[in-house]
């Protein structure tokens, strides 16, 4: 009687141990991995809440917010990579839910035009430059506007100009 | 009664602006000086007046008048007498009206210290100055009028107005009491009590040199004195600014549970542009001043601040930010959109017509290319290159592509990591070698010998962050950069203190003060260098080495994050505090090396009668030098709360922004207090000196 226990333990230990096997073989198959909240929060951080102004996903308090983080979960859980998650969200909000646009011509537009300003900023600066530098040092302005210029800057500088004015009278 | 008082006092304020500036105007053409002082006195009079409305609005806030409709807005029974002060600025006709009333103490300030020094120029600073001022007061009389009360019509509609009419009778004062709204729940930070009035400062502080700009202009007097009158002002108001910044970084920290403090937001970019155009011209005077040089581009910047002031306004406060066809939705977006409109064309074309006539030339020319000028001057071209990359990625990129393409687009902070850097690198490379070059002209090998001593102390600088945290070595050469702008300055100014200990004989500490008291305007600037150099490497640390991990745990479990163990201990839920909000409190305990090292309690914070958002994640941090532990408590499980979600973040280096700031405020003090030089020219100049043809 007790080998037979013994029979019947070491039976159903390997009928577990099997059907251990066989389920994991099954797990494998499933699609679905679990998904940690920082994988999610990679993700949210690079979108934008569709519907609140310049708010990321991963810091957004509302409701839809927290509903698209788990949009996001699922999909990531699928196995999309985050770039596929982004992807997804494009397609159907368009590109305001990223930091900078997906579109090619938008992306150009949004990345290229600060250099290309600021470059003719920098043009204009070294053709004046240049000009400068071809000149001769012009002279101090006339008339009143020179001699407003000459401010008075400290009381000594003030005396002294005084005192070389009225010697000059003498 | 308040409500009464506080509109008639606006409104007198209004017309006394408008009486002020007309009147400055037409004593100019009269050239009659009875006329000025009457304007003097009606500009004057404006702050009084406000002080008046100001003080009505207070009153009625802190004495729960109810029925005066932005007091129901912004405050309920249970704020606190704290936030009730706070509350003037909680909402935009209050603030709109506190904006008035700084503008006028700002005008009021000038009229008086300037006065006697300014002669010529102050009709013109009156015109401008009161224009500006009754355009605002304008917005509060007929767009947002703070005063305007409940009102309980015949056919028991409600309706606004500050006078009661039509058989309108006032809402009761119990029902009114208790649906009222109270503080928008994100405003209810200590730091409100100075972060809007030190921005809004900052703000009108540019008003005055733009006034006197102005002024210069008009009246033709295109001599330095327009800049040696408003340099204390522009210096406060970019103090102002720069504090207001630092602050508001400091809020979002604090209030907006995201782990960081600046977020490349609108709303912030719009305080930013002016400070960036504000910085440049701090600079970009001082050749004017020194060599004579630049006079158009300085007023070309200070018009340009000031008209990115207004223009940030206008952004901010219609809701152009939310969308680009939302502030026709706005009372005050079409008014104020014309008045940035008009304000910038009026001074464009002013610069322009002097400009022509040939009034702004320079009197010297720009030549070494390693010269202070040429120096200062590349300075300012790299902040205009990052006026132009901030305005881009804020408002211009998303309306263009909204009125052009027909697409809506947000350039968020990945834009602005991508645009910026190399430009803030420029900036402090430039910081690192101005200061040691000559005016006229240097020679690299001068500059290659003064930069020795700096570039040791920045790389002992860099070995002590290397050793705090791991850090690659592009990051390494950047933190160089910065600390050298830096150790520039320090060593300039110990450089000089020795040459006076050794010469003169003199203790240290008194060598180093007599080398300040002689230059506050240089060894100030050096110090706020410093300061930058500190936050920026603060910026820098935190922004690239941030860790951040979100898990949840049952009592007693931990998580780990960079060297630190943070332990679950418990929940306090459904606490209520004497404002009314309740407060759900998670109980952690940090840990480094097994050692308890804090106990922290992030929360959440529920406010039942606030509208749209009321709730309020509130985090708890463990700061010291070399970081700051950051937890915010996300989420819980309901009822027994025997797990929490947590998100936690560890913010290398972020202590040095809210230091460095502390730098920048006592170098920018240093800058601005008088020295005796400055005085006796005060005194000097101030012997009358009325324009030819005044008649007295």
């Amino acid at each position: 009687m007790n080998r037979l226990l013994k029979i019947g333990v070491m039976l159903l230990c390997l009928a577990i141990a099997l059907s251990a096997v066989t389920l994991s073989a099954f797990a494998q198959d499933d699609p679905r991995r679990p998904v940690t909240d920082d994988e999610v929060n990679a993700v949210s951080k690079k979108l934008y809440c569709p519907v609140c102004e310049n708010i990321t996903l991963d810091t957004c308090g509302t409701l839809a917010c927290a509903q698209w983080r788990e949009e996001v979960r699922i999909l990531l859980s699928e196995g999309k990579t985050p770039e596929q998650v982004i992807e997804n969200f494009v397609m159907r909000f368009g590109d305001r839910v990223v930091g900078t646009p997906a579109d090619p011509t938008l992306r150009a537009l949004a990345l290229i035009t600060p250099w290309l300003l600021s470059a003719l900023v920098l043009l204009a600066t070294g053709a004046v430059f240049l000009r400068w530098r071809k000149e001769r040092p012009a002279a101090a302005p006339s008339a009143p506007e020179a001699k407003a210029a000459t401010s008075v800057r400290t009381f000594a500088e003030y005396r002294a100009r005084i005192e070389a004015d009225l010697a000059a009278r003498r | 009664m308040l409500a009464e008082l506080g509109f008639i006092a606006t409104f007198l304020a209004f017309v006394a602006a408008l009486y002020a500036a007309g009147i400055a105007l037409y004593s100019v053409r009269r050239r009659d000086e009875r006329l000025l002082l009457s304007a003097r006195n009606a500009a004057l009079a404006t702050l009084p007046l406000l002080s008046v409305s100001l003080g009505a609005l207070l009153i009625a806030l802190l004495t729960e008048q109810y029925q005066i409709a932005y007091v129901w807005n912004v405050t309920d029974p249970n704020t606190p007498t704290f936030y009730r002060v706070t509350a003037l600025w909680g909402a935009q006709a209050g603030s709109l009206l506190f904006w008035s009333g700084i503008m006028s103490a700002f005008a009021f300030g000038t009229i008086a210290l300037n006065w006697q020094a300014q002669r010529r120029l102050m009709p013109y600073v009156i015109v401008y100055t009161m224009l500006i001022l009754a355009s605002f007061l304008a917005l509060s009389l007929f767009f947002e009028n703070p005063f305007e009360r409940y009102w309980i019509m015949p056919d028991n509609s409600v309706a606004k107005s500050v006078f009661a009419f039509g058989g309108a009778v006032p809402p009761a004062a119990a029902r009114l009491a208790e649906t009222a709204n109270g503080l928008n729940p994100l405003l209810r930070h200590f730091g409100m009590i100075v972060h809007p009035p030190l921005l809004y400062m900052g703000f009108v502080g540019f008003l005055i040199p733009f006034a006197f700009a102005m002024a210069a202009l008009a009246s033709g007097d295109l001599s330095t004195n327009w800049i040696r009158a408003t340099r204390r002002w522009t210096l406060l108001a970019w103090l102002s600014l720069s504090l207001g910044l630092v602050l508001g970084g400091r809020w979002a920290y604090d209030v907006l549970g995201w782990g960081g403090w600046w977020g490349w937001d609108p709303v912030e970019n719009a305080a930013f542009l002016p400070w960036l155009l504000g910085t440049a011209f701090l600079h970009s005077v001082m050749i004017q001043e020194k060599r004579g040089m630049l006079k158009v581009w300085n007023m070309f910047l200070i018009l340009g601040t000031f008209s990115a002031v207004i223009f940030g306004t206008f952004a901010t406060r219609s809701g152009l930010v939310d969308s680009v066809h939302s502030f026709a939705r706005s009372a005050i977006g079409f008014p104020l959109f014309f008045f940035w409109f008009s304000i910038s064309a009026i001074s464009l074309g002013m610069l322009l017509w002097r400009w022509r006539r040939g009034e702004l030339r320079d009197e010297r020319r720009l030549h070494g290319l390693l010269s202070r000028e040429s120096l200062f001057v590349l300075n300012n071209i790299v902040f205009v290159m990052l006026f132009i990359a901030v305005f881009w990625g804020s408002f211009g990129a998303p309306i263009f592509s909204e009125l052009f393409m027909g697409t809506t687009i947000t350039l968020g902070k990945d834009y602005f990591l991508q645009v910026t850097p190399p430009l803030f690198l420029a900036l402090f490379i430039l910081m690192g070698i101005a200061p040691l070059s000559a005016w006229s002209a240097t020679t690299l090998v001068r500059l290659g010998r003064a930069l020795i001593v700096p570039a040791l102390l920045a790389a002992l600088v860099v070995a002590l962050l290397a050793l705090m945290q791991p850090t690659e070595p592009l990051v390494l050469l950047i933190y160089g950069v910065i600390a050298l702008s830096g150790t520039v300055a320090l060593w300039e100014t110990v450089r000089g203190a020795a040459a006076r200990h050794k010469t003169l004989g003199e203790q240290w500490h008194t060598a180093l003060m007599a080398l300040v008291a002689r230059n506050r305007r240089r060894y100030g600037g050096y110090l706020i260098h410093l300061s930058i150099a500190v936050l920026g490497i603060g910026a820098l640390g935190s922004e690239l080495y941030q860790q951040e991990t979100q898990r949840t745990l049952a009592v007693g479990q931990s998580l780990k994050l960079g060297g630190y163990v943070m332990r679950y201990d418990g929940f306090l839920g459904g606490q209520i505090a004497d404002d009314g909000r309740i407060m759900d409190i998670a109980q952690v305990t940090v840990l480094r090396d097994g050692r308890e090292i804090a106990q922290l309690r992030p929360r959440r914070d529920f406010y039942p009668n606030a509208e749209g958002m009321n709730t309020m994640t509130i985090p708890a941090a463990h700061s010291t030098l070399e970081n700051d532990f950051y937890v915010l408590l996300v989420d819980w499980e309901p009822i027994s709360a025997g797990s929490a979600t947590f998100k936690v973040f560890i913010n290398p280096l972020i202590n040095l922004i809210w230091w460095g700031s502390l730098l920048l405020v006592f170098g920018t003090l240093i800058g601005m207090y008088p020295d005796e030089r400055v005085a006796l020219a005060a005194a000097g100049a101030a012997q009358p000196s009325r324009l030819a043809g005044v008649k007295a």
